[in-house]
């Protein structure tokens, strides 16, 4: 609606497609902050642990519907930092700058939302097994 | 095998990921673009729009000025005096304007003298080659094309090169804004009609539940005849006076009524089927009638007595003496419609249709009275009504719903009657024209 709305302001600047992404990403942001106070994790910059986290699994024995349970059960300022970094591809500045926190705010987040989610896989492989 | 959480949450979105055909988004881009391109035609319309009104806002002015009585012109004096004194020299004019002009005396401003200078030379140009002219109109056109374009308007100076020139481009503009206004109009209509037709396609796709609709209507006819012959009463000659025909008296229909119901199904979001079952009712009145006293074997009518009915219609009195009467015939048929309705236009609350189709008739009563001042009474009935017949229908209805469900109904309706006499050919069959009204429940 939003985009419709505002097609207008489309300045024929870049692609239509990136535009409306970007607006989608916009108004999803705003929505999220109007409906819950979000406490993000603070961290000092040099405590924030830059490392990536592997998991045991085979992509097949995964479902996506899975994996979006486990994103929607993540708290929401995890949940809100893995998708922009993750699904989103945004960088950790450019979330700084969107959510007007730290970089550090948002390594730490993410890094707790990685191992967030690893638990709760783990957790699923076990009760398969 | 171990893996990265992040790539594993990437490469499964990737995987259901559903993106809009790559061409799709080239189209948008287009679409917009022409929108813009839209946009743009519109404002310089507005602007050509609100430049034409500002022109002729100050036009008039300028025209007021030049237009005033030329008598009081001391320009137009002064080139009088110039020709007369056929002047051929600037210092001249300059010598003789001095002399006759009293500028002190003058009710104009400078600017009006000024234009209005302009105009007397310029008329003068036109009606005679004078060189004096001439200087004077070079002269002003010097002294316009100092003036800036403002002044100008204010009256000061205005050059006949730069007036062409104006009413030129204001050509153009009102050419250029007239095509973009009815481009733009057109296109305008177009996208409603078709936002319109999408809009009810949606609203009949969303009401394909409610198609039925059973409409109990009740309506008043009146009916008539083409041609003035009495059916009745045949084209037989009377009986005391051979020589007059039964013909000569006229008939005329009289207000009956109708009552049925209809069934409506709505098959498209444009066209309706209706059906149902009347009963229709035709009443016509003979009048200058005579009632005779009986004779045997003499009935020159279509009329069947009622047994132990010891009178005769006659057309003409009886030497005895008759009583006048009039002869009222009532025919009652069930009706049963078949018809197509077409909805022309309308609103969510408002529809228009367009009727047309045909009924098949059963004769139910057949009925003549004889009323006289004193009474009213059934004597019989026509021998020349068909049992079954037709009619064919045109009217105009109307729809106005008062809820999702409830409909209220209101048609005018056309119908002529075919094969309603046995010894009559359809010029003699009656027609009605009836209002009917009615409240439909849709189902």
């Amino acid at each position: 609606m939003v985009i419709f709305k505002d097609i207008k302001k489309f300045k024929h600047k870049g692609s239509f497609e990136g535009w409306a992404k970007r607006v989608t990403v916009n108004v999803a942001l705003q929505k999220f902050r109007k409906k819950s106070i979000i406490r993000f994790d603070d961290l000092e910059e040099s405590k924030i642990p830059e490392e990536k986290v592997f998991i045991d699994i085979e992509e097949k024995d995964i479902t996506l519907n899975f994996l979006l349970s486990l994103i929607n059960k993540l708290p929401p300022q995890y949940q809100l930092i893995f998708n922009l970094y993750v699904l989103d591809e945004y960088s950790h500045k450019e979330i700084s700058e969107i959510l007007d926190i730290s970089i550090g705010t948002s390594k730490s987040n993410l890094s707790r939302a990685r191992k967030l989610l690893k638990k709760e896989i783990n957790t699923m492989k076990k009760l398969q097994l | 095998m171990s893996k990265d959480i992040d790539k594993l949450f990437k490469d499964k979105f990737k995987e259901s990921k559903t993106t809009a055909p790559t061409e799709a988004w080239p189209v948008i881009q287009a679409k917009l673009k022409m929108r813009r391109i839209n946009r743009l035609i519109y404002t310089f319309s507005v602007l050509g729009f609100l430049g034409l009104i500002s022109f002729m806002l100050f036009s008039p002015q300028t025209e007021k000025t030049l237009s005033k009585p030329l008598q009081k012109n001391t320009s137009l004096k002064n080139e009088v005096i110039l020709k007369d004194a056929n002047v051929k020299d600037v210092k001249d004019v300059k010598d003789v304007k001095d002399v006759n002009v009293n500028k002190d005396k003058l009710p104009v401003s400078k600017p009006q003298e000024d234009s209005k200078k302009l105009y007397a030379t310029i008329t003068t140009k036109k009606e005679s080659k004078n060189n004096t002219t001439k200087f004077l109109y070079k002269n002003n056109t010097k002294t316009s094309k100092k003036t800036p374009f403002f002044k100008n308007k204010l009256g000061y100076a205005i050059s006949e090169k730069v007036v062409k020139g104006r009413i030129n481009l204001l050509g153009y503009s009102l050419d250029s804004l007239d095509y973009s206004v009815k481009k733009n109009l057109k296109a305008e209509r177009k996208k409603r009609r078709k936002k319109k037709d999408s809009v009810d396609d949606a609203k009949f796709n969303n009401e394909k539940r409610r198609r039925w609709n059973v409409v109990p209507v009740f309506g008043a006819l009146n009916s008539g005849r083409f041609s003035e012959n009495v059916s009745t009463l045949g084209t037989l000659r009377a009986v005391t006076y051979p020589d007059k025909y039964f013909d000569d008296n006229k008939s005329s229909g009289l207000i009956s009524s109708t009552y049925g119901f209809n069934v409506v199904f709505r098959a498209t979001n444009r066209i309706s089927i209706q059906t149902g079952i009347f009963s229709k009712e035709l009443r016509f009145l003979t009048e200058d009638l005579f009632l005779s006293e009986f004779i045997p074997d003499v009935n020159p009518t279509n009329i069947i007595y009622n047994p132990g009915v010891e009178v005769r219609f006659s057309n003409t009195p009886e030497i005895g003496g008759s009583e006048s009467a009039s002869l009222a015939q009532t025919i009652v048929y069930l009706e049963m419609p078949f018809e197509l309705k077409y909805r022309m236009f309308g609103s969510l609350k408002f529809n228009t249709n367009i009727i047309g189709g045909f009924s098949f008739l059963y004769l139910n009563k057949n009925e003549i009275r004889a009323k006289t001042d004193i009474f009213s009474r059934s004597i019989g009935r026509a021998s020349n009504v068909l049992t079954t017949s037709t009619t064919l229908n045109i009217g105009l209805d109307i729809e106005y719903h008062l809820s999702n469900r409830l409909v209220l109904n209101s048609a005018v309706m056309f119908k002529k009657h075919y094969n309603t006499y046995k010894d009559y050919n359809n010029e003699y069959s009656p027609y009605n024209v009836g209002m009917h009204v009615g409240i439909g429940y849709k189902f």
